[in-house]
């Protein structure tokens, strides 16, 4: 369970997170929607403790980690598997070197288990053969299906996705949808997705976050948001609902 | 005012970043793979360039003292006086400048690339120490590697000297070799070794801190790449400065003790 308390993040005198409150249960899927800028990347990496926020607390499983040390959080972060909104390969290393770098750190694992697992995870974003090639040789597609690999090779419990599909085919896209869908089935992962696919939250997601300007402008299931009269929701919707 | 603020502001984030590689570099593991890894690289994109630089910076002195020993007869002091500056001071210098522009640039741009593409945060998530993984190794690489390139370049500003000394002024390679040892004494020498330490070690210090904290995307790390050139160069010599000050205290007390 994750659980924000009055969360207040600021740049300079600049307030991104403007005192968020939300409870995230265990193995939910929450979808969280929100124009650009408005603090999506921010509130994840908080999450894992890669910026901190300026006041408010937040709890992961019971313990409240804003204030942890950098080592402290080690643990947090084999928990909570991130996937950056870039694919943020590392350039010198090669695509199986990328994922198994994650491996080798928080887990004691032989040789053969790192090949096994490294190569399940590529399966599961639907790529094979790639695992001598470069990040600097592969299209931007391959590249987040890879970073997605890197995160999902670790089975963390927690899964942090910054916008999956974004920049990704209608046919990745789906195959990525549903494997978000199978690990938190499969691993019973909590989800937290930030997108702005919005056919994809509405057929995947169990509830749905809108963001505006640093606060929550409205929450719920699929079915309540599209009940919903809200203006920015309705928007959001637009596209949708006019099909 | 501001400025001021800012430059010590600069200052003070780069002493404190050194005070964290040092604290990493004692408290955590590093692989031995990776600093070697790092020395190499460094040494294979520079040597070039080195030794160009030392073999003109050898040189240009050589000629300098050419031009003005010749007015008092005293061309066979050529080789020993020229060698000396250049391998206290001169040397050094010029060729810790040529090197920032190469290694310092070269760190500062990939470090500063890794920080905007988010390649630094996946290390911290993916459960390792970016200062343990890739700053600390970059940073003891550069210094050795400096250190190597330097004392390389001293060398082959000596060879310089001596081609240039016999072409521009019939100064022979045995005379010209023949003063050296006269001249230059171990002192010299240690002078010249601790530069170049001190010289890798800014260079080291400042392509690292401005790389690690670019911000901003493409154009932030043209801006880390910009800043670290003229840090650097700023420092270097206010280093130079400063090391021949303290060398002189040093120098000051010894021979009081000797007499
Ligand atoms: N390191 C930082 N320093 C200063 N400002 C920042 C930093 N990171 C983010 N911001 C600011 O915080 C705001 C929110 O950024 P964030 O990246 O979370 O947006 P987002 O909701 O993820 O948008 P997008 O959909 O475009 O990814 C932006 O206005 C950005 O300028
Ligand atoms: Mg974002």
């Amino acid at each position: 369970m994750i659980e924000f308390k009055g969360l207040i993040k600021k740049f300079g005198n600049r307030t991104v997170l403007n005192g968020l409150d939300l409870i995230i249960r265990e193995g939910e899927i929450v979808f969280i929607l929100g124009t650009s800028g408005t603090g999506k990347s921010v509130l994840l990496k908080n999450i894992v403790g890669l910026m901190r926020p300026d006041e408010g607390e937040i709890w992961i499983d019971g313990e409240e980690v804003s204030r942890f040390s950098e080592d402290q959080y080690f643990s947090i972060r084999k928990k909570c598997g991130m996937v950056f909104q870039q694919p943020a390969l590392f350039d010198s290393l090669t695509v199986f070197e990328n994922i198994a770098f994650g491996l080798r750190r928080h887990f004691r694992l032989s040789e053969r288990e790192v090949t096994d697992r490294v190569q399940l995870a590529l399966k599961l974003v639907n790529i094979q053969g790639v695992e001598q090639k470069r990040p600097t040789q592969m299209s931007y597609g391959m590249q987040k299906r890879v970073s997605l690999a890197r995160t999902i090779a670790l089975q963390p419990k927690i899964l942090l996705f910054d916008e999956p599909t974004t920049g990704l085919d209608p046919i990745t896209t789906t195959v990525i949808n549903h494997l978000i869908q199978d690990l938190s089935k499969q691993l019973k992962s909590t989800s937290i997705v930030v997108s702005h696919d919005m056919n994809c939250a509405l057929s995947i997601a169990d509830r749905i976050v809108v963001l505006d300007k640093g606060q929550i402008e409205a929450i719920g299931t699929p079915d309540e948001l599209k009940k919903s009269q809200h203006p920015l929701v309705r928007d959001f919707l637009a596209e949708v609902l006019s099909l | 005012m501001k400025f001021l603020a800012e430059i010590f502001g600069e200052l003070g984030g780069t002493l404190l970043f050194l005070k964290t590689i040092m604290t990493t570099l004692v408290n955590k593991k590093i692989r031995r793979s990776d600093v070697f890894t790092q020395i190499w690289s460094v040494i294979i994109a520079s040597f070039p360039t080195t030794a160009m630089a030392g073999f003109f910076v050898g040189a240009i002195m050589t000629v300098q003292f050419a031009l003005l020993m010749n007015e008092f007869g005293a061309l066979g002091y050529l080789g020993g006086l020229s060698t000396s500056a250049t391998v206290r001071e001169i040397g050094p210098l010029l060729i810790a400048f040529m090197l920032s522009g190469k290694v310092g640039a070269f760190t500062s741009a990939e470090l500063g690339t890794m920080r905007v593409t988010e390649q630094i945060d996946a290390i911290r998530c993916l459960g390792s120490d970016p200062l343990q993984e890739i700053i600390v190794p970059r940073f003891i690489g550069i210094v050795i590697a400096s250190f190597f390139l330097l004392g390389f370049g001293l060398i082959m500003s000596i060879f310089g000297g001596m081609i240039l000394g016999d072409i521009f002024a019939g100064v022979n390679f045995q005379e010209y070799l023949r003063h050296i040892p006269t001249v230059v004494n171990p002192v010299s020498i240690l002078f010249g070794t601790v530069k170049c330490g001190s010289f890798a070690v800014v260079t080291a210090t400042v392509s690292t801190y401005k790389g690690f904290t670019t911000t901003g995307g493409a154009k932030g790390v043209g801006k880390a790449v910009v800043s670290t050139s003229v840090m650097t160069m700023i420092l270097i010599v206010l280093m130079d400065w400063f090391t021949s000050f303290i060398g002189d205290i040093v120098l000051q007390i010894a021979r009081g003790y000797r007499s």
